[in-house]
């Protein structure tokens, strides 16, 4: 490979803008499309929670815009179809691609010391397939029955014709499948461009974390997405062509029968490592990030390799957990359960890392680092309840209550999330060519990290006083109706954690375009990527460069009493 | 403390009206509700129910003590290791042999309390009590059979004869009636689309799938009315499927048993064959 | 496009096809119906019988900004205007009949909510055997047969406030839920519902009477309930002999002394047990039966209030043994009687040993 073979630069505007193939543009792309997403999937949570903590009361503001047939207040159609969209919204089209999409593209090349993906036009297709998917969410919002009211997890025979005629659903398994699509293309681009187009001196052993954390996310999506494109295809031919995949004998006469639990199994193969394909990048980047921080070199990195290889792998064989309540055998359940506690140890040893790369270094209180941190102590949360609900024992009751929404937002929306924060404020310097606000990043971080713990532990105590969850209205039920004033305690804080969002619109939006001018390094960190000159050019790097050192060398004792950070193209001395 | 000073607006601005009215104004109304305020499930009523308990506070504690040790060994740092004039980070890539070993020490360790000891408990608990089906044969047993559907729950029980598919099977909808200390076992399908049927006092929970049947069970010890709620989305009355689980003496159980007999006798069509969905018990 | 394998595609398609013939649906089994393609949207507009005028000039009276007198209306004679639609005057043999005109829009959105809501237990067509209707009894009910049990009101069909109620308070022990519904929806589904009636019956028919639910006047018994109760306990054993299909709730003996009949009469077996009646309502072209309630054991379905009682016995169950005691007997006792029942509700139902002891008592003389 030629090194300084550079293309010419796009001059177009739709080449430059619109349907770019530069893999920085495209992030920049993914970043805005995931953070308008992260927003509605937001708005809909505050809407769900209104109407848990205000049962029958209309939607204040918006309320008679959108729902003018109930006077405002959200009707129980509409409620389940709120959650149903809220959660493929966030998962989909909130998190996957401001965290893979966008951090994944900006990262890679430069992190590696590439001049771009391997694979660029496939890398805008996917984009814009991303696009067309979120399209087709979009859309079925309108349809004269409504959107999907089946749930993020779309369980038949619910999803089928059998639970609901409209097209909604059918729209609903398309947009998924695209999205699919999309992270399926970019899959493949991630993991050939790690694998061919490291720089000379870029061998395993000396790529930052995050980049691990990519790769590894993109080998599980390769592995998995099409097992969920095979569930879609079969819903919508259910649905759309009268075969009975999902729709058991008993309903539908005339001998053809099909079990809807494939469906479940289908389902979870894809979504238990879905969650890994959500948590890794995260994991990635808070391992660098604590490192950078602490000016101190990751503790464990081979440790915390092979961690995150671990759990790569045993991702697919524990999917069980979420079907314990259906009725599978005896020993499928057992050897799920044994399993999934086996892959909570791979977890464990990063949190080992982490704590131990924090321990005596030189701690920079940044805001990206007081994201970083957070993980740690949401995904401590997140993780250690799982062991709840890994126990079958616990489970059984457990399960479909409001103690699992708590554990899978603490893992999920909280920890991915705010690895995306800690992502975003480290990397809009380089992005942008602007500083963000540090004063109102702080602010952002205390104002969304205290409620957001609070709503969540609130969540494990509702669920252990037997609260179900996609329930519209708990005060219907006599048994219920006590735990009311948890809703409204949970409701209380999610207001607040999705106003404190809005500072971190306004400094987003303010600093992109009148923020301070960033300095080439501002965060005095030796990856590839901040080598580079702000703004990055098209090209990446004039020459491509060669690595002699590894990413977290701070504080190394050969580099003397003035600094404590290297640059990865440069030699350690002695 | 200088940080915090220089992140958060300042105290005056929270004491103001502008956040403080509101905010006081929400948390005094949070605690205005409900007179009666629950914080837990209440009192198990099943034979089994003290193993949920058990196993739950247990997780609790060594979770609680492993998330205290991470809280701390976060806070530490964060108040001992900031970056000041003359300070340096201590330079260790951790990947020292030593450092190998306490690592995979530690896991282990962690595994077997955390986990290990949590899953052989949970294996018994399983194996003794949720998964160890009543003997249907056995005219202990008290035999149920359900049928759920968008949006309630169908019951039937054999009635005096002890037969299903009989002219005394007791057909309830959302009620259903079992006798105290009596394994009441459980046949149970769907109509429609996947339901679950969970009864929160007994902790007992299991999913009804349209066509196929699953098995589950219990045995009340306690007399009184409880609950029972669907914990499947089934469409948008889910939240409606509740019903009304009455648990008997034994002796007033016999006398409603006869009577619901009686009237299902009464009612009972012979024609109507698509009424009758009893299905066969498998032994 | 370059590289794309035609026989790869040519077998897919092929495959699709295969996988499509192989539906197939049973015409015999009302259940297996797959609705695909299911039409939401109702091209034609539809007249349907409405309430009396002095339901109009009530309504106008109370909400005047909704009702308009158009003189224009009916051929000059005058009709009330609605700000949702039209109403107007006919005259069938000599009486003035309203009409209630509902447009094709509206219908559209009563269909598509009834699709959403009511459809699986009700049918798509609202025969009343929807895919959640397999097994049910009694079953849901069809709309095609313009029979209403539960409406509480005089007339042969209930109003719009009527059906209102109902869906509002769904009908207790039976999968009919209160629904949570809006009551633009409710409005719109009900009209939808009443468009349902076959051509030239029910609301499509001049001649059928549309009434409002029965008027609670002012209880008679209001502060002496205990002698409201046995003035009750006598009507029901006497007057109104309630126990024909209802249990009664006295021996034999008391029976015997309450009527005045001579010594000797033996009444039907089972006394203390309900009789299972005929009723109009059919389910795949057979007429079922209905179980009088017993007060002590069975859920009432349509309120257990004092007034809600008047109303029900007043108004009777249209279709089935229960017919309409209002004007049958005087409205006193009509109150009597729901006193009477309402406290056997509350005296035995879901008392288990309480009950039993009563009914003990009143089966230990062997002759119930």
């Amino acid at each position: 490979m030629t090194s300084d073979h550079i293309h010419p630069e796009p001059t177009t505007f739709l080449k430059k803008h619109v349907f770019s193939v530069d893999h920085k543009v495209i992030a920049k792309q993914f970043l805005w499309f995931g953070l308008v997403w992260l927003g509605i999937g937001g708005i809909m949570a505050m809407m769900l929670r209104w109407q848990l903590a205000n049962p029958g009361v209309p939607v204040p503001l918006f309320g008679k815009l959108l729902f003018p047939r109930t006077s405002g207040v959200i009707d129980p159609a509409s409620y389940n179809t709120l959650f149903t969209m809220h959660g493929t919204i966030m998962i989909f089209l909130g998190l996957t691609p401001a965290m893979i999409g966008a951090l994944g593209n900006w990262s890679i090349p430069l992190m590696i010391g590439a001049r771009d993906m391997i694979f660029p036009t496939l890398n805008m297709l996917s984009f814009w397939t991303m696009v067309m998917g979120g399209a087709v969410g979009f859309y079925s919002l309108f349809v004269p029955l409504g959107a999907t009211e089946a749930g993020w997890t779309g369980y038949p025979t619910l999803s089928t014709t059998v639970g609901g005629v409209g097209q909604g659903e059918t729209l609903w398994a398309i947009a998924v499948f695209l999205i699919g699509a999309s992270s399926i293309m970019g899959g493949i681009n991630y993991i050939t461009t790690v694998i061919r187009l490291r720089c000379p001196g870029m061998n395993w052993m000396r790529l930052p974390l995050t980049v691990w954390g990519l790769f590894l996310t993109s080998i599980l999506n390769v592995l998995f997405i099409p097992v969920i494109g095979s569930a879609m295809i079969l819903l919508v031919l259910d649905r759309v062509f009268g075969t009975t995949f999902y729709v058991p004998a008993s309903i539908m006469s005339g001998g053809t029968g099909g079990d809807p639990i494939l469906y479940q199994h289908l389902f979870w193969i894809f979504g238990h490592p879905e969650v890994y394909i959500l948590i890794l990048p995260a994991w990635g980047v808070v391992c660098d990030l604590l490192s950078f921080f602490a000016r101190k070199p990751a503790f464990g990195y081979r440790t915390s390799v092979g961690a995150m290889v671990a759990v790569t792998v045993l991702s697919a064989v524990v999917y069980g957990h979420h079907m314990f309540t259906t009725g599978l055998s005896a020993m499928l359940g057992e050897s799920f359960m044994l399993l999934t506690m086996i892959i909570s140890v791979p977890a464990e040893v990063l949190f080992f890392n982490w704590l131990h790369t924090l321990w005596k270094g030189n701690l920079r209180l940044t805001t990206p680092m007081l994201f970083a941190m957070s993980v740690i102590f949401v995904f401590g949360l997140g993780g250690l309840t799982g062991i709840y609900l890994a126990t079958i024992g616990t489970d059984i009751f457990l399960h479909d209550t409001y103690f699992v929404v708590g554990h899978f937002h603490l893992t999920m929306a909280a920890s991915a999330l705010f690895g995306t924060f800690a992502a975003v404020y480290f990397w809009f310097p380089k992005m942008f060519g602007r500083m963000m606000s540090e004063r109102l990043g702080k602010l952002h971080f205390w104002l969304s990290f205290v409620p957001l713990v609070i709503v969540f532990c609130i969540m494990f105590i509702s669920g252990y006083a037997g609260m179900p969850r996609r329930y519209y209205d708990h005060t219907s039920t006599e048994y219920l109706r006590p735990l009311q004033h948890l809703n409204v305690a949970t409701s209380v804080a999610a207001f607040l954690l999705g106003a404190a969002q809005l500072i971190f619109v306004y400094n987003f939006i303010k600093s992109r375009w009148w923020g301070e001018p960033a300095p080439q390094n501002p965060w005095e960190v030796g990856t590839l990527d901040w080598t580079t000159e702000t703004p990055v050019p098209y090209y990446n790097f004039k020459t491509i460069p060669v690595v002699q050192c590894g990413p977290h060398e701070f504080s190394n004792p050969v580099l003397g009493p003035d600094t404590d950070w290297i640059y990865q193209t440069e030699k350690l001395p002695g | 403390m200088s940080m915090l000073k220089a992140t958060l607006p300042s105290l005056a601005f929270l004491r103001s009206r502008w956040l403080g009215c509101p905010l006081a104004l929400m948390l005094t109304s949070t605690w205005a509700l409900a007179q009666d305020k629950r914080w837990g499930p209440g009192e198990a009523a099943s034979d089994y129910g003290y193993r949920f308990h058990d196993l739950f506070w247990l997780i609790t504690i060594l979770v609680s003590v492993a998330f205290a040790l991470v809280v701390i060994l976060l806070a530490i740092p964060v108040l001992r290791d900031r970056e000041r004039p003359g300070h340096r980070a201590s330079f260790d890539h951790g990947k020292s042999l030593h450092d190998k070993r306490l690592t995979a020490v530690i896991s282990i360790v962690i595994f077997i309390i955390l986990d290990a000891w949590v899953l052989v408990i949970a294996m018994q608990d399983l194996r003794e009590a949720h998964w160890a089906l009543p003997d249907a044969e056995d005219p202990q047993t008290y035999r149920v059979e359900v049928l759920a559907q968008q949006w309630a729950w169908n019951f039937r029980a054999p009635g005096v004869d002890g037969e299903f598919g009989t002219a005394d099977d007791i057909i309830t909808i959302n009620e259903l009636v079992v006798p105290k200390d009596r394994p009441v076992s459980f046949n149970m399908s769907s109509k429609d689309v996947i339901h679950a049927l969970f009864l929160p006092e007994m902790r007992m929970k299991m999913d009804v799938n349209p066509g196929s049947i699953n098995k589950t069970w219990f045995r009340p010890i306690t007399a009184g009315d409880f609950t029972i709620l669907c914990a499947e989305l089934c469409g948008f009355a889910h939240y409606q499927m509740s019903g009304k689980l009455r648990v008997l003496e034994q002796g007033l159980f016999n006398e409603w048993e006869a009577e619901a007999s009686k009237l299902a006798s009464t009612a009972f069509d012979a024609d109507d064959t698509e009424a009758q969905w009893a299905w066969d018990w498998e032994k | 496009m370059r590289g794309i394998s035609w026989q790869g595609l040519a077998v897919s398609l092929g495959a699709l096809g295969l996988l499509t013939s192989l539906q197939t649906s049973d015409d015999e089994n009302p259940h297996a119906r797959a609705p695909r393609g299911v039409s939401l949207v109702v091209t034609a507009g539809s007249w349907l019988r409405a309430p009396s005028a002095d339901w109009f000039a009530k309504q106008a009276k109370s909400e005047p900004s909704r009702f308009t007198h158009d003189a224009t209306a009916a051929g000059g004679v005058g009709g009330w205007v609605d700000s949702r639609g039209e109403y107007s005057l006919s005259e069938v043999e000599g009486e003035w009949a309203y009409w209630q005109w509902v447009s094709p829009e509206r219908l559209t959105a009563g269909r598509r909510d009834f699709v959403q809501f009511c459809s699986s237990c009700h049918g798509l067509d609202g025969d009343g055997y929807g895919r959640s209707a397999q097994h049910l009894r009694p079953t849901p009910r069809s709309f095609q047969q313009n029979k209403f049990k539960f409406t509480k009101v005089i007339a042969d069909l209930p109003s719009d406030e009527a059906l209102m109620n109902l869906i509002k308070r769904g009908l207790a022990g039976t999968p009919m839920l209160p629904w949570d519904l809006s009551d633009v929806q409710l409005l719109d589904i009900i009209q939808y519902i009443k468009s349902l009636s076959p051509e030239e019956s029910g609301w499509r028919d001049v001649y059928s009477q549309v009434g409002d639910p029965v008027e609670v006047g002012e209880d008679p018994w209001a502060d002496i309930k205990e002698r409201a109760i046995a003035r009750g306990r006598e009507v029901y054993h006497g007057a109104a002999s309630c126990h024909l299909c209802h249990p009664g709730y006295v021996t034999n003996e008391q029976l015997r002394v309450l009527r005045k009949d001579p010594e000797g009469t033996v009444y039907r077996e089972d006394l203390t047990y309900p009789a299972l009646k005929d009723s109009e309502y059919e389910v795949l072209g057979r007429a079922t039966k209905v179980m009088p309630p017993d007060f002590t054991w069975h859920q009432l379905r349509a309120g257990i209030t004092t007034a809600d009682l008047f109303q029900t016995i007043a108004s009777g169950i249209k279709g089935t043994a229960m017919p309409q005691w209002k004007g049958a007997i005087p409205d006193e006792d009509l109150w009597a009687l729901a006193h009477y029942v309402e406290d056997l509700i509350v005296s035995y139902k879901d008392q288990p040993a309480v009950r039993g002891a009563f009914m003990k008592g009143l089966r230990a003389s062997g002759d119930n």
